[in-house]
């Protein structure tokens, strides 16, 4: 009997991540440190680890990663940030494609009059640690009105929608 | 049975680590600047220094700098210096050897860090440096110049 109980917690507990995380179709990453962040194939490797990941795809120009995620993942923008700096880099920039619609129900907090629709809606991230420290400083000034921003809890992320 | 010895040849291959001071030269042939191909096996008895880079990666060029100052000082009868480019585009391989000024062998294995070469001597940064004594032996990683004349003496 207890074992089903637990057996209905999972599931429950399941359901809720899966709201909780819109799925993300795909993340472009922009990473810095003190060193050049293309030159080492430890992000590289870091990202394929995951089993979500399709693929990653380098452009050397722009000096970013781009990781294209299976269906059905539930995976948060965290984990970007986490492997990101595992590697010994840090998130300059993050943008992820995402469902629009699912946006309003899950924990991302738009900041930004503009917004978007369909299914691959591009969004940032500005949350600390997912932007330079120099952007942080800049924003906690401009959202200086949105206690959630300087809160700067795990949970939440805010974001703006870009073209 | 077959299959299974093919599969696991594969992932030792596959999962090979980062050669160490002792190992001997893996054996390669790439295409150079000149689309000639080059097998390291052709220098014997020399003194070879690899030198993994690519033209996008900032350090690799101030790198090549360096090296092109050691290639001009070296006895080049001691040592060879071969440059393995991990460019995926030849044009701009071929363009930044033209700026850099680079007279030493050249090399391409285009597939960035999936390519062959960087799979088999462990590359997982730019630049990375290995150099191998006159009997194909591993004698030092990212030797700075200092090092490598000191080696030659």
């Amino acid at each position: 009997m207890k074992d089903l109980k637990n057996i209905y917690f999972t599931i429950i507990a399941i359901l809720f991540l899966s709201t909780l995380n819109a799925q993300i179709s795909k993340a472009e990453i922009r990473a810095t440190g003190l060193t050049c962040s293309m030159c080492s194939n430890a992000i590289n490797k870091q990202l394929k680890s995951m089993p979500e990941v399709a693929s990653v795809d380098t452009d050397l120009n722009a000096n970013t990663f781009t990781v294209t995620l299976k269906k059905d993942n539930t995976l948060s923008p965290k984990i970007f940030k986490d492997k990101v700096e595992k590697a010994g880099f840090f998130i300059g920039v993050l943008i992820i494609s995402i469902d629009a619609a699912a946006i309003k129900s899950t924990n991302f907090i738009n900041v930004n009059s503009s917004t978007a629709v369909g299914s691959d809606a591009k969004i940032q991230i500005l949350d600390k640690g997912y932007v330079t420290a120099k952007e942080h400083k800049k924003l906690l000034k401009s959202f200086k009105n949105i206690a959630t921003y300087e809160a700067n809890s795990e949970d939440d992320f805010h974001i703006k929608f870009v073209k | 049975m077959k299959k299974l010895i093919i599969l696991l040849m594969f992932f030792s291959l596959s999962l090979q680590a980062q050669i160490k001071v002792g190992d001997t030269m893996p054996t390669f042939t790439l295409l150079d600047s000149s689309d000639k191909n080059v097998s390291n096996t052709t220098f014997q008895n020399k003194f070879i220094l690899i030198d993994f880079w690519a033209s996008w990666c900032a350090p690799c060029r101030l790198g090549n700098r360096k090296l092109v100052q050691l290639h001009q000082t070296v006895d080049k009868n001691k040592i060879e210096i071969i440059g393995i480019s991990l460019d995926t585009d030849k044009t701009k391989w071929i363009k930044a050897i033209a700026k850099d000024k680079i007279k030493f062998t050249q090399l391409i294995d285009p597939k960035g860090f999936d390519a062959k070469t960087a799979m088999q001597f462990g590359v997982e940064e730019l630049p990375a440096k290995f150099l191998f004594n006159n009997k194909g032996i591993l004698i030092a990683i990212n030797p700075t110049e200092e090092q490598i004349i000191n080696y030659l003496k």
